[in-house]
């Protein structure tokens, strides 16, 4: 059984990233340690967004027996095959990949609801990643919470990493025992999610500055608190296809980050509606 | 009260006892400190200590035959052990919950939570045990836009007897931050919840009152109900 400590190193004989980093897409893992953090609504968000400039993106949801990338994509009833169906060589990848409604440049392998995460190859999952790169520009894996074996299978096939964290100590906590775990791999990045600026600034939240003094990660993106991800997540459909949602604009700037482009973190509103301020008002 | 994830613990922080930590749960099962010596007193009350979880250890150090043990060790001398189980059905959950008689889940009324929730029950039932549902993080507001299931909702789909319902409240995320638990302040109003879902898990029959709508005045002036 493989332990947290040891994420299996490159396969040998990988041959070194800059030779074939030309032909292949990036993968990316999408982690946080806690649960209910926001790893599957960023990985709809950012890979629909990522799809949306146009790249071939490939969402894996590696959580095995809870699977839910299905459901935040409103995909759930054109799920046919899963994960292991794959790994198991039961029907071909194409079988399984299901390709989104909005944009056709992004797809979903669905993880298995009935099945165990330890029934997961670690060796097999590598390589339907590295499958994956041959043939998409991003391959976006959604990990499980915690870092049992769902979690060392879906960063096995990564290099790059996306930390998922609240402001919130429990979370910054298990996102940094996380960042030990990944060790000098993966040159992971940080989005703060659920930021509440009315909160920070009367000193009732950590700010991102305080969550980031202890992380030390690059920040790739920050994001609110606000009700309309709650809605989208629930209809199955992601934010980033409302141009109106500030979350959704949030999103796509982080994609563009990811693709290279050199674009400012939006703050996140700072307004909590007209009750929270009400509520705020009342409160001091 | 135990925190049964090992590696990323949390309940320590939670109850703001982290720098009392000697010994852990997984160097109590090694055998390598009595229980008592890792049980860490409750600063504020006498009758509550928790078993913290080992930080740099992993789930795989603790057997569920090791679990058991532990819990009925407990429970020879305490009223309730409580024991917070990690994210997820790996094998921390199966230790979590190898040990209990009953169990309670928690969920939001958010899709995603709830199928994970209804899995778990699934599991749990096979095991003929009680499972009650605590619906954390609801919003009153948005659920009467229609924006937000309501407890109904939730309950009809999960088919569990309900234990409580938890407003999202704001006051959480800082009273969890700072270590103290929100039932410590008795004007807050989540500590009210808190204490009738202990109350149900007394034996006692509390009723629920109507979190569901709101007035605007109940939301300015904070006394909107919950259970």
């Amino acid at each position: 059984m493989l332990q947290p400590q040891e994420i299996p190193q490159e396969a040998p004989g990988a041959e070194p990233q800059a030779a074939k980093a030309a032909i292949r897409g990036r993968a990316i893992v999408v982690t946080s340690g806690k649960g209910g953090v926001g790893k599957t609504t960023t990985t709809a968000n950012v890979g629909a967004a990522l799809a949306q400039r146009g790249a071939k993106v490939a969402l894996i949801d590696a959580d095995v027996g809870l699977r839910n990338l299905d459901i935040v994509l409103g995909l759930e009833n054109r799920v046919r095959y899963h994960l292991l169906d794959v790994l198991e060589s039961k029907v071909p990848l194409d079988d399984a990949l299901v390709t989104d409604k909005r944009v056709a440049t992004l797809s979903l392998l669905p993880a298995a609801q009935s099945r165990e995460k330890d029934e997961v190859d670690t060796e097999l999952m590598r390589a339907l990643v590295e499958q994956l790169r041959e043939r998409f520009d991003y391959v976006i894996v959604d990990s499980p919470a915690g870092i049992e074996k769902g979690f060392i299978n879906a960063v096995v096939g990564a290099q790059e990493a996306i930390i998922v964290c609240t402001p919130e100590v429990s979370s910054v906590r298990d996102a940094d025992r996380v960042v030990g775990l990944l060790g000098n791999r993966f040159s992971p990045q940080l989005i703060v999610n659920r930021v509440r600026p009315g909160l920070v600034k009367r000193g009732k939240m950590l700010s991102v500055d305080d969550v980031n003094g202890i992380l030390r990660l690059p920040l790739l993106g920050v994001l609110g608190d606000e009700a309309d991800v709650i809605v989208s997540t629930n209809r199955g459909e992601p934010v980033v296809f409302d141009p109106n949602s500030r979350t959704g604009n949030a999103y796509r700037t982080i994609a563009a980050r990811i693709a290279g482009d050199d674009v400012p973190i939006p703050a996140p509103p700072a307004e909590e509606g007209f009750m929270g301020k009400l509520g705020a008002l009342f409160r001091i | 009260m135990i925190d049964a994830d090992i590696g990323l613990r949390n309940l320590d922080l939670v109850m703001g006892i982290e720098k009392r930590i000697v010994f852990d749960l997984v160097e109590v099962v090694e055998g390598r400190c009595q229980l008592r010596q890792a049980l860490i007193k409750d600063k504020r009350f006498d009758s509550l200590s928790v078993v913290p979880a080992a930080q740099t250890r992993d789930k795989q150090s603790v057997s569920e035959e090791q679990m058991t043990q532990l819990v009925a060790e407990l429970a020879e001398w305490c009223d309730y052990v409580l024991i917070d189980c990690p994210a997820g059905i790996e094998h921390g959950f199966r230790n979590a919950i190898a040990g209990a008689s009953e169990a309670i889940i928690v969920t939001t009324p958010e899709v995603s939570a709830i199928r994970d929730a209804d899995r778990v029950i699934g599991k749990l039932n096979e095991r003929n045990q009680p499972v009650r549902l605590i619906i954390n993080r609801i919003r009153p507001d948005m659920v009467r836009m229609g924006d937000m299931m309501s407890v109904d909702d939730v309950c009809d789909i999960l088919s569990a007897e309900l234990l409580g319902i938890v407003p999202d409240d704001e006051e959480v995320i800082d009273t969890t931050n700072r270590g103290e638990p929100v039932v410590l302040d008795p004007t807050n109003r989540l500590a009210l919840i808190y204490h009738k879902i202990a109350r149900r898990l007394e034996g006692e029959l509390v009723p629920f009152t109507n979190l569901a709508a709101p007035s605007l005045f109940e939301r300015i002036f904070g006394t909107w109900k919950a259970g």
